[in-house]
């Protein structure tokens, strides 16, 4: 239910850098839907385990699009939407050295 | 403090890593370049045909003409073959092959006439190489959403090619 990752790479700074830790869990979605802005991990299937900004849902086809906040950042403006099935969770504590 | 033991603990026991991944994609993709790059291949394919029409001699001026005539077949039809392989590798994803079912086989027919393209002088191939890449021009700017239309080409050979309209 809680999982610790630890973040590799430049894709969501300035807000999480490489080297931060995150505790993501689902249990955020068993009483909402994902909503914009939220911050999630989800495995895609060429990226891998990706952390990504929630940019939209569609309750519908439970699609979602994943930015990141960084001008360089590989997401749904390069692969597209991504199935709700593929989340791992949202991110609950965002650990950082400088906090 | 949390952080340093998180620290502590990922050296000795490393936690997965969740990549915030990125890299630095142009996103500028158009298959405008492999059309006339068929195109091309067709015009050199007729430009062979007409030196070899006017007879004479064949001296070295001649082999000069059809030596470059096939060397700009040969890179143009090489050209055409690696700008589709990008757009199918980079550009289309999941959810477009889905929509465009058609797309592996078509992608696999291109292969094949571009390398007929360049073994041979087939102008036949050649045409049907546009035209399977017209064909993918149509699915690549539907992934877009942006319609096209068939018009012909204001230069030789004057084929008809795929255009989106803006």
């Amino acid at each position: 239910m809680l999982h610790i990752f630890r973040i590799h790479g430049n894709s969501l700074e300035p807000e999480y850098q490489s080297g931060d830790f995150v505790m993501v869990s689902k249990i955020p979605f068993l009483f909402h839907p994902p909503k914009p802005g939220e911050v999630i991990g989800f495995i895609h299937p060429a990226f891998g385990l990706l952390i990504k900004q929630i940019g939209s849902y569609n309750p519908q086809t439970q699609q979602l699009t994943v930015l990141g906040t960084h001008p360089d950042s590989v997401d749904s403006r390069e692969f597209g939407e991504i199935s709700s099935q593929t989340i791992i969770g949202k991110v609950l504590w965002h650990i950082h050295p400088h906090r | 403090m949390i952080y340093k033991l998180l620290n502590s603990i990922d050296q000795a026991r490393p936690f997965e890593r969740l990549s915030a991944h990125c890299d630095i994609p142009c996103g500028i993709y158009d298959p405008i370049i492999a059309q006339i790059a068929a195109l091309t291949v067709v015009r050199m394919i007729d430009l062979m045909t007409d030196l070899d029409n006017k007879g004479g001699e064949k001296n070295k001026d001649y082999i000069n003409s059809m030596s470059r005539y096939v060397t700009i077949k040969e890179e143009h039809a090489e050209k055409a073959k690696a700008e589709i392989r990008v757009i199918w590798g980079d550009f289309l994803k999941a959810q477009h092959l889905e929509k465009y079912p058609n797309t592996h086989a078509l992608v696999h027919q291109i292969m094949q006439l571009g390398s007929k393209a360049r073994q041979t002088t087939d102008r036949e191939a050649a045409l049907q190489l546009v035209e399977a890449i017209n064909q993918f021009a149509e699915i690549f700017w539907g992934a877009k959403n942006i319609p096209t239309k068939r018009a012909i080409a204001p230069y030789a050979p004057n084929l008809e090619l795929v255009y989106p309209v803006l």
